[in-house]
Order: C-alpha cells, then sequence, then structure tokens
C-alpha cells in the first residue's frame, strides 16, 4: 500500500503548489499549472484505484515510488485526446481510457482476484460487492446526493456484475471500468461539469474517513485544502446546486459508477477551471 | 567574469550573443539588460584574445500593476534578441511576460558646445548679456553609449510571454504566449497578427501549452513551436493566415518503461532552436536533449542523455519545485556540437560527429582567468572516484539555465544564477 501513501502524499503537494501558485509574483503561470494537475490526476487515479478493490493495480515494483504499474498502463501511447469523450473536461476523460488498459492484463489477473475477495467484504465500491451481498447497500464514496439513483438501479448493476464475474476478476474489472468509461461518455453528453460540482466539497471528507487509521490525518489534510478552493468557488458551487436534484432521477444503472467516481474527480477539475 | 551581490533581481534570465558575435546582451530578473562589447584584438597584447567589456546597461523593463486583474507583472527579462545590424546602432528586442519592447543602443563622441543661448553648464543665458552669435561646433567627448526604447509592443498578449523570435525578413517577428503566437511588424506596436491560437473553447479541456517558437534562420515562412506535451509543430504561414495546422509534427512515443507520474512533466520542451543550416531542430526537455532532421516527423535523429541519473530523483525535484526548470539549448556555429546547462552549475556539450560529450563547471573557485576548464563527472552508483560528485551532493540551487554560443567562434557565455561567465577556446 506503499504506493498509496505516496499518491497521496504527490497529491497533498500538487495542491499545496496550485495554492501558492495563486498568491505568487507575476500571477498564475499556466504552463507549470497545467503540469502540477497532470500529476495531480495521476496520483489521484492510483489514489482512487484503491477503491476498485486493487484490482487495477499491480504491486508496486522494487523501484517504489514511482507508479507501480506504470509499464502496463498507456500501452497504446499517452497522447490519448479528450477529444472522443465530448466535451468532459480532459482531466476527467483522460482517467476513464486508462483504467481499462491496466485492467486487463492477464498476468496480473491471478493477483487481482486475490484482492478482490480481500477486499470485497469491505469494499468502499459497491461492484466489486459479492453478488450475494446486498445490493440495495449501495454504500458510495460518499457522494451524498448522487447515490440517489436508487438501490434499484443499483442492484441492476450489480447483478449485471456477478454475471461477469464468473467470467474473472480481470473482466470484471474492464466492466466495470468500462462502464464508467461508458457512463462518462454519457454523461458528458448532458452538462456533465455542472452535475457533480455540486457534491464536490462533501464528497471528500467521507474518503477521508472511510481511510484506513494511518491515513485519516493525510486526507483531512486534502480535504481542508480542497475546502479552501471550495469556499473560493462558492459562487460556482451554489450556481450548480440546482442540477443535480434533476440529473439524479436518471435511472441508467451505468452512471451509479459515474456518480460515484465523478464527484472525486471534480474537486479537483474545479480548482484547475478557476485558473 | 562580471560579479554581482546575491540578490533576487540579479539573477540572469537570458544571455544572446548578437549575429556577429561583437555583443553579448543579458538580461535580468530585475528587467535589467547588461550588453558586453568584444574589445578589439590589439598586436599589443596578443593574449587578450577579445575580451568582453559592460558596453551598456539600461532598465529595459519595470514591474507593473494590471488593475483589471489585481495582478503584478514581472519585470523579469525572459528573452533578448538581437536585430541585424544595418548601421552604426544596434537594435535588440527585450521581453517580459507582457510587453516586447525595440531598444537603440548608440554611441555618442561628440558633443555640441557654444550655444547662444544656454552656457555650458546648461542654464539659461540672460538675454541681455548676448551681444553676438555664434554656430555651435561639435567637439570629442568620452564615448557615451545610450540606449532608448524606439518600439514598445504592449498588449498583445493574455498569457506570459516565452519566446520571441526575428524573422529572416528582418521586417517581422513573432512572440509567443502560453496559448497564441502573434506576428508584429518591427515598425508598427498598435497591430499584431495572431498566427496560431491553441486556446480552447472550453478551459477545461486544456492538455497542452506552447513552450517556446522560433522562426526558420532562412526561409521567412517557416517556423516551429514547442509544446507542454513533447511535441514540435513545423508551420508554413502562406498555407493559411492562421497557423493551427501544422504542415509537420515531430514527436517520439513514449517509452512505456519509463512511466511514472512525472512523465508529463519530464516531457515538457523547454527549449527548440533550429540549427543555423536549417536543416535540424533541437529540443530540451528536462532530461534530455535531441536533434530531429526536418524531414523525419516520428524519432529525432538524435538523443542524449543530460543528467539520467536524475530520473530516480523525480519525486523530490518536484517537491522543490526543480522539475519545473527550463532549460535551453544551443547550437555552435558550425551545427557540430551542442550544448546545455544542468544542475551544480555543470554544463554539458556534446559533439554529435564523434559521439563525445564532456561536462562543464562554470563556478569561480574551479576556475581562475585563463585556466582549462576540467572535465567533471557524476558518480551515479558504487564507488566514488576522487574527483567524482555523487549525485546526493549536487546542489540544485546552482543551475545553469541559459547559455549562448558565439554565431562563428568558440567563445561560449555561460549564466550561472547572477554570474556571467564567458569561456574562449585557448590560444594557441
Amino acid at each position: 500500500m506503499e504506493y498509496k501513501v505516496e499518491a497521496h502524499r504527490i497529491m497533498s503537494i500538487s495542491l499545496g503548489k496550485i495554492y501558492n501558485s495563486r498568491v505568487q509574483r507575476g500571477g498564475i503561470k499556466l504552463h507549470k499549472n497545467l503540469l502540477v494537475s497532470l500529476v495531480l490526476r495521476s496520483a489521484r487515479q492510483v489514489y482512487l484505484s484503491d477503491y476498485y478493490g486493487g484490482v487495477c493495480v499491480r504491486s508496486p515494483h522494487a523501484g517504489g515510488v514511482e507508479w507501480g504499474e506504470g509499464d502496463q498502463m498507456d500501452s497504446d501511447g499517452s497522447r490519448s485526446t479528450p477529444d472522443e469523450h465530448g466535451g468532459e473536461s480532459a482531466l476527467v476523460s483522460d482517467d476513464s481510457v486508462r483504467i481499462p488498459e491496466v485492467s486487463v492484463n492477464g498476468p496480473a489477473a491471478a493477483v487481482e482476484g486475490q484482492d478482490i475477495e480481500d477486499l470485497a467484504p469491505g469494499s468502499d465500491y459497491n461492484c466489486q460487492q459479492s453478488p450475494q451481498e446486498d445490493v440495495g447497500s449501495v454504500k458510495t464514496e460518499g457522494s451524498g446526493s448522487a447515490e440517489t439513483g436508487g438501490p434499484g438501479s443499483g442492484s441492476e448493476h450489480c447483478v449485471s456484475r456477478s454475471e461477469n464475474s464468473q467470467q474473472g476478476s480481470a473482466e470484471v474489472t474492464a466492466t466495470c471500468c468500462t462502464r464508467k468509461r461508458g457512463a462518462e461518455r454519457s454523461a458528458s453528453a448532458g452538462s456533465p461539469v455542472k452535475r457533480p460540482k455540486a457534491t464536490a466539497v462533501p464528497a471528500l471528507p467521507p474518503v477521508g474517513g472511510e481511510g484506513e487509521g494511518p491515513e485519516d490525518m493525510d486526507t483531512g489534510n486534502v480535504s481542508s485544502l480542497i475546502t479552501i478552493f471550495g469556499s473560493s468557488f462558492s459562487g460556482l458551487l451554489s450556481k450548480e446546486g440546482a442540477q443535480p436534484a434533476t440529473d439524479s432521477e436518471d435511472s441508467d444503472s451505468g452512471k451509479i459508477c459515474c456518480e460515484q467516481m465523478l464527484p472525486n474527480l471534480n474537486p479537483w477539475s474545479t480548482a484547475i477551471v478557476a485558473f | 567574469m562580471k560579479n554581482q551581490n546575491s540578490k533576487y533581481a540579479d539573477i540572469i534570465s537570458t544571455v544572446e550573443f548578437n549575429a556577429t558575435g561583437e555583443l553579448l546582451a543579458t538580461g535580468d530578473k530585475g528587467g535589467r539588460v547588461v550588453v558586453f562589447q568584444r574589445e578589439q584584438e590589439s598586436k599589443n597584447q596578443p593574449h587578450r584574445r577579445g575580451e568582453y567589456n559592460v558596453y551598456s546597461t539600461f532598465q529595459s523593463h519595470e514591474p507593473e500593476f494590471d488593475y483589471l486583474k489585481s495582478l503584478e507583472i514581472e519585470e523579469k527579462i525572459n528573452k533578448i534578441r538581437w536585430l541585424p545590424q544595418q548601421n552604426a546602432a544596434y537594435f535588440l528586442l527585450s521581453t517580459n511576460d507582457k510587453t516586447v519592447k525595440l531598444w537603440k543602443i548608440s554611441e555618442r563622441d561628440k558633443r555640441p558646445e557654444g550655444y547662444n543661448l544656454k552656457d555650458e553648464d546648461g542654464r539659461i543665458r540672460d538675454p541681455t548679456t548676448i551681444t553676438a552669435l555664434r554656430v555651435p561646433v561639435l567637439r570629442p567627448m568620452d564615448l557615451m553609449v545610450e540606449a532608448t526604447a524606439r518600439r514598445i509592443f504592449a498588449n498583445g498578449h493574455t498569457y506570459h510571454i516565452n519566446s520571441i523570435s526575428v524573422n529572416s525578413d528582418y521586417e517581422t517577428y513573432m512572440s509567443t504566449d502560453d496559448l497564441r503566437i502573434n506576428l508584429w511588424n518591427l515598425e508598427i506596436t498598435n497591430r499584431s497578427f495572431n498566427i496560431v491560437d491553441i486556446k480552447p473553447a472550453n478551459m477545461e479541456d486544456l492538455t497542452e501549452v506552447i513552450t517556446a517558437a522560433e522562426f526558420h534562420p532562412s526561409h521567412c515562412n517557416t517556423f516551429v513551436y514547442s509544446s507542454s506535451k513533447g511535441s514540435v509543430r513545423l508551420c508554413d504561414m502562406r498555407a493559411s493566415a492562421l497557423c493551427d495546422n501544422h504542415c509537420k509534427f515531430f514527436e517520439e512515443p513514449e517509452d512505456p518503461n519509463n512511466r511514472s507520474f512525472f512523465s508529463e512533466i519530464i516531457s515538457s520542451i523547454s527549449d527548440v532552436k533550429f540549427s543555423h543550416n536549417g536543416r535540424y531542430l533541437m529540443t530540451r526537455d528536462y532530461l534530455t536533449v535531441k536533434v530531429w532532421d526536418l524531414n523525419m516527423e516520428n524519432k529525432p535523429l538524435e538523443t542524449y542523455q543530460v543528467h539520467d541519473y536524475l530520473r530516480s530523483k523525480l519525486c523530490s525535484l518536484y517537491e522543490n519545485d526543480c522539475i519545473f526548470d527550463k532549460f535551453e539549448c544551443v547550437w555552435n556555429g558550425s551545427d557540430s556540437v551542442i550544448m546545455t546547462g544542468s544542475y551544480n552549475n555543470f554544463f554539458r556539450m556534446f559533439d554529435r560527429n564523434t559521439k563525445r560529450d564532456v561536462t562543464l563547471e562554470a563556478s569561480r573557485e574551479n576556475s581562475k582567468p585563463r585556466a582549462i576548464l576540467k572535465p567533471r563527472k557524476v558518480c551515479v552508483g558504487g564507488k566514488r572516484r576522487k574527483d567524482e560528485i555523487s549525485v546526493d551532493s549536487l546542489d540544485f540551487s546552482k543551475k545553469i539555465l541559459h547559455t549562448a554560443w558565439h554565431p562563428s567562434e568558440n567563445i561560449i557565455a555561460v549564466a550561472a544564477t547572477n554570474n556571467l561567465y564567458i569561456f574562449q577556446d585557448k590560444v594557441n
């Protein structure tokens, strides 16, 4: 789990840099902030990949602090353009492209299967729950308003997952992630940017709470930084507040995954957009 | 060698020889420009082979405040580019984040004496005391070098200017910021043409910025610009007014084995330079210098590792912001050797023909005037030999970002924080 701690540390550092850039002389430097936001996104992805039950992440290499699954990622090149994902933020769409490529790696399947079973009982992500569990308890990553999609749609989602699970854990993850990508693609057709923003600020503290004990303090720092951002963009957030009420009525089961991920993705998107 | 007190304002931010190599200009973070001139070689002192002395110093840019955005505009000189000499005066362009200025540097060695209405001190004479008229005459005086701002090209850029490049037509130049490139006529300050615009309609879709741009040395219609994603685009201004569509796209696919959190940062190109003959391009990213053939877009001709031992330290370099340092790179006059800077006041030269490289250090402790520079070596692991430096003892606050090479001779200028070092080939 060192990679998760490392990823979290890099996330905190990155957020600190973005925050400091606002008070730097000469104004905000677009280039540097863009690069920092790319690092932030990469680190966040590694950090959150744990919520997929670790299936998306291989054990880190001996190199330690570097991104462990690096050599499996982006096998078709890291230059995936956001164009294919419509108007959604490049930060968001790039994520969805990456994850599937990682998860379908053959050699890792055995490891991944192990991880799923280990994490299924306590898994934060409903997609990893075994089919026998109460699918109605859609335990999300703290996206309070986003889960009003309803247990009905959640169960539909998980039932289809259980069918896939017999085919192998790798495919489960692939389906899960592909579905997330599909969800985001459909979400981007609408007004994707607006919907998750309202949940941006409240989304994070629960994430921190779900983490293991030693990490609680770390995520608290991140949460407070996000809150600082949130308060600065309060005008933006309140404007979008009307949206989630209507959007959450969508019964598209795929959007459950999307809604769980997006609140975590978009606080940072929000932060960067403001620059 | 020039020596200044260690202050932020004295940190040199750009170095540039003029087209003949007679003049060397430096800009610093305090907005000042210092121009050095090579003294004429004299038969009396043949061993003093044309040293550079201060010729002119002037304040090019002042700090400004943008009241609309509540932002301070730094006076730091980002780039200086010389114009070719057309008369006795010298002209250069200097730019900060927002404004480009054309400076005229001229000599005055005569002054008029014998005015009728004022005396030698400049005080107005009492007209009633004037009884005769005289014609003022020019008398020699001590040489005075003056710099005057002839053009101010303002309000052309929303984002920070990172490059300027003079066209080979000597009539136009371009200025580049993070998202746009503008073409200016040197005579006209109130209008510029936008030739590249990569700003997305929705800023949330922003994935790359422009990091540098340069005109081709002889084809006045061709220019290149580099991006933060590690690609270079070559554009032809004859194709369309807005050169958003490139003619050539130079990019090397990323090595998946080297993937890390920081892959994107280290692939961002910090400098791009045409070779003097116009057939090659050189790009500098954080760890390498690459030479590209203009006719081959999919991979570089040559790749040189500048300081690959830093690859395992990227996380620390990210924390201390060193990973964002923008190193420049230069060609020698014959395009056979390339040079770029590193940390610990080291700079590296790569001979493209012999494939040999050397690491040298610019520091007062290690070099006395007319002493020969000793090659340095960084120990990357295992036993450290005497004279080698281990990676962990490198001083990352001593970085050489800006260097320049004389257009025809083996004279180099190396800016080490607030000191300028000028090295010449040994005289036989």
